[in-house]
Parts: structure tokens; sequence; C-alpha cells
């Protein structure tokens, strides 16, 4: 049994249908990335499985139970952490702090919640300086390293990260994979990138996403063997030879 | 000289009551982006549920302790009521809620108690202590203990406690609150409660001072709105220098200019702050609301 399932998800936004009968399947230990452009429904379909966007029809299966229509409050409680697009990290409260709100989802006294924000810096040693700065000060780049460090204190079973690369320097995305390469030891990862060639260096499986379909599922190399498709979501196919 | 001291204790007395006002104001305004044009009426209720326990005959401490009770659950209903429903929408739905609110507050409380004001004694007997040259009034003694003991009580909550970086986490960013399972209405319920035991405080140590009337609502929560304005709007130390400023202003122009025009005085400064420093004393720190 898959550790996610996700059949015909239907997702409306008014009178716009973002997501048309998506379905896809996440394994345990797996990392899986949705790739597709943009307005494809990536997002949507995050926010549709953290509880953000409520499903018109079609189910999302957690641990083989139904968590479609459930709050993101009771969906984080189970094990299901959502990074979403632009970090959103609280910008009144320091490095520190977000990180330990990381946790909210468990009920853990402050002292060990504390303990182990600090632990979190063994893993994301470029903000441990900064640890009492405030969210606003914080570039790009830091701020996606307090975003994830903040969903790993939930400690998932099922991390969703929303396009971690996004506007950062090409070598602090490096540094962002590195990570979610240590973070998958422990943790499923479905992640959503525009940036494919990152984002399918880390994959176990595939899928690309366009106008609110699944179009295509595979391993990363049938993705990239696909010609039409590398050629069109994934940044044309010469490229991939060069 | 000896004036000047016994002005600055009365309008920093004076002063307390509006900045637990608008104490209330900024909290709430920060959980919501909501300005609750009822706060004042949260004085108001207090005081007359106070004036209701003493004259049923129960100890002073414990009518205090009803009339707390009370707004805590005035707190809880007012949030349900009128907040809760219109969540989702804009912000100016849910203002004229709480317009409506504060007229619905204090027309009930006409009702009920009809127009005459009614007298509060204070919490001591004694009337006060001479100082040197300066008489202090053990009503306003108590009040601004009161307002240090609260200030440095909101301090800690906000600052020191896990709850108050929850309620902090949940003003500046509510989706990504509950994305990290913090639960958004919990947070906004202990706003709502919070706010409301604040203007019910400074309702009930300013009663002994005033009288207890209908209109003693709109009058301090018109000075507090100042005051937060004063201060940097939605920012919480402004708030409380900004009452503390209004009412020494207030305090000092009714004795040296003119005592008709002491109400004057709190809105001549507003006005001169929204013309020529608008953010406030302290500025609004745009930074931790975006």
């Amino acid at each position: 049994m898959p550790l996610l399932e996700i059949r015909n998800l239907v997702v409306r936004y008014g009178e716009i249908e973002a997501l048309r009968g998506v379905t896809i399947a996440v394994e345990q230990g797996q990392v899986v990335t949705l790739l597709g452009a943009n307005g494809a429904g990536k997002s949507t379909t995050l926010r549709a499985i953290s509880g953000l966007a409520k499903p018109a029809s079609g189910d999302i299966l957690f641990d083989g139970h139904s968590i479609a229509g459930l709050g993101p409050e009771a969906i984080v409680r189970l094990g299901i952490s959502h990074v979403p697009e632009g970090r959103r990290v609280f910008p009144g409260l320091t490095v520190k702090e977000n990180i330990m709100l990381g946790a909210s989802n468990r009920k853990v006294g402050a002292s060990q919640i504390s303990r182990e924000a600090d632990a979190m810096f063994d893993l994301f040693p470029d903000i441990r300086a900064f640890s009492n700065a405030l969210g606003w000060t914080l570039s790009g780049g830091q701020l996606q390293m307090v975003a994830v460090a903040r969903g790993l204190m939930a400690k998932p079973r099922l991390l969703l990260l929303d396009e971690p690369s996004l506007g950062l320097a090409p070598v602090i995305v490096q540094a962002v994979f590195r990570i979610i390469s240590q973070i998958r030891k422990d943790t499923t990862v479905l992640l959503v990138e525009q940036n494919a060639r990152m984002g399918l260096s880390v994959a176990d499986h595939g899928f690309v996403l366009e106008t609110g379909r699944i179009v295509l599922g595979g391993k990363p190399d049938e993705l990239w063997g696909n010609e039409a498709i590398a050629a069109a979501y994934l940044g044309g196919h010469a490229k991939t030879h060069a | 000289m000896d004036l000047v001291l016994q002005l600055l204790f009365t309008g920093i007395g004076i002063g307390a009551v509006y900045a637990l006002v608008a104490l209330g104001f900024v909290l709430i305004f920060r959980a919501t982006n909501v300005v609750n044009f009822a706060q004042g009426e949260f004085s108001m209720v207090a005081a007359y549920l106070m004036v209701v326990c003493v004259e049923l005959g129960l100890p002073y401490w414990l009518s205090f302790v009803i009339a707390l009770a009370g707004m805590a659950l005035l707190g809880v209903i007012f949030n349900l009521g009128v907040y809760y429903p219109l969540r989702h929408r804009t912000y100016l739905p849910v203002i004229i809620a709480t317009i409506g609110a504060s007229i619905l507050l204090s027309n009930s409380v006409l009702a009920i108690y009809g127009p005459q004001p009614q007298v509060l004694q204070g919490w001591f007997d004694t009337p006060g202590i001479q100082l040197g040259p300066v008489y202090l009034d053990s009503q306003y003694l108590l009040i601004i203990g009161v307002t240090i003991l609260l200030v440095l009580f909101n301090f800690w909550f906000f600052e020191k406690t896990l709850l108050g970086k929850k309620l902090q986490a949940t003003s500046q960013d509510k989706e990504m609150a509950s994305l990290l399972g913090i639960s958004v209405s919990t947070m906004i319920m202990i706003t709502f409660i919070y706010s409301a035991v604040l203007g019910g405080l400074a309702g009930i140590l300013v009663a002994p001072v005033l009288f207890v009337s209908i209109q003693m609502g709109s009058t301090i929560a018109l000075k507090a709105f100042a005051a937060t304005i004063i201060g940097g709007f939605g920012d919480v130390a402004g708030a409380i220098v900004g009452g503390l400023a209004l009412g020494v202003i207030e305090t000092f122009g009714a004795a040296y200019i003119s005592v008709p025009y002491k109400d004057g005085f709190a809105f001549l400064v507003l006005i001169a702050f929204l013309v020529f420093r608008p953010q406030g004393i302290f500025g609004e720190r745009v930074a931790e609301k975006a």
C-alpha cells in the first residue's frame, strides 16, 4: 500500500478547474517529484493534500485512510508537513522561534522542542549563526533553510516541498538539494519543482502535470527518455546529452 | 514644581487606563486585522458588572473576580457572535459588526440599568497618602500598579512562552500557522478573551475615578484609539507609551490651559500626529505584519 494515494482528484477555484482528475501514488521512503509548467496545478495538488484546498471530488488516502476534507491542523497532526511556496517564514519571529513552532502538531514540552530545534542546526549549519535573527532579515536561501527545518520539526512521515529552488542562486539550490537527499533517509518526500533537472536528480519517481492532469509518470530515466516530454517540460532533450 | 509632580502622577494614572484599552485594540488588530470598535464598551460593561455585584453586597474582591470572569465570557461570545461568522470576509463587514455590537452593548445596559450614572467606590478605604509634596490617590496608585504588572505579564507572555509565540505567528500568517498545526481559531479566541479582560480591567479601575455611565466606554475608547495612533498603530509598546503620553498631556492641558477643553487636547495631539508623524512614535513595523 502506498503511503499517499491520490485518486481522481478534482479541485476548483470558483469556476476554474485547477485539478481535473489527478491520480498519483507515493510509496513509503520514496522521493517523488511533480513537474510541470506554471499554473499546471502542482501547488494546488500540495495544497489539497495538506488541507488548504478542498477537493471537489476524488479522494486522498494517507496510510490507507481518507484525509480529503480534513483541515490543515488535523492533517499535519497525522504526519504530513507542508513547506509551502514562498517559504512563509514568520517575519516577526526569530529563526529559532520559527523552527520551534514547527513542532506545534506534536504534544511535547517547550524545553524538549527547544533542544530539538538546536539539534536541527546540525542539519542546517548555515543558519545556526542566525538563530536569534528575525525572519524578515534573512536572505532567500536562509529563508528556505528555515522553512524546511520548520517543516521537519513536525517529524513528518510525508514532507511536501513546494518549489524549494525558486529564486535561489545555483549554489544555494545545490545546498538545498543536498539537504533533500539527506532528509530522504528518514522521510518520504513529495517535491514540486519547475527546475526539472534538479527535481529529478533526487527523485525515485516523477510525474508531469499539464493543465490539471497527469500526462506522464515514470522513473527519472524514462522521463528523460521521452523525447516529446523532455522537450516540452524538462528543458529540451538536446541538453540532457550535452 | 509640586503641582507638576502632582499632575504627572494623575496624568500617568489616567493614561494607564488608556494604555490598557489601547493594548486591547492592538492585540485584536494584530490577530484579526480589524479594529474592534466595541473595545470601549468592554470597559463600560465591566464597570456595570462591578456595580451590580457590589450592590448585591458581595465583597469587593469577589465582585472583581466575577466581573473579570464575566468579561472573559463576553470575549468568547463576542468572538463567536461577531468575528467568527465573518472571519473569511474582508475587514469592512467585521468592523461594521463591531460597531453594531458596541451599540447593542451600550443600549442593553441602558435598557437594564437606565441612564442614571452610577457610583463605584474605590478598592481601598484609605483615600490616599501624602508623599512629600505629592498626594498619591489610592485608586490612581492601584491603576498604575496593575498596569505595570500587566505590561510585565504581557511582555513575558508574548516573548517568553510558546503560546505567546503561537499567538504572534497566527497574527503574522494565519494560513502558515494552521499548516504547522497551530489552532488558529483557538488563538483568536484567546486574543478576544484577553482583550475583553484587559478592557474590563481598565473599566473597573477607572470607574471610581469617573462616573459609571453608558458613555464612559466610548470616551475611553476614543482616547485609547488616539493613543494607539500616537504610539504607532499595531505596536504594543506604542499603545502603552501613547496611552501614558495622552493621559499626561490632557491632565496638564486641563490644569494650565482649560478644563472644559480637557477632552479636546487628546484629539489636538492626535491631529498633530496624523499631520506630522502619521506612523506614530514608534512607527509601524511593517515587516512584522508582512
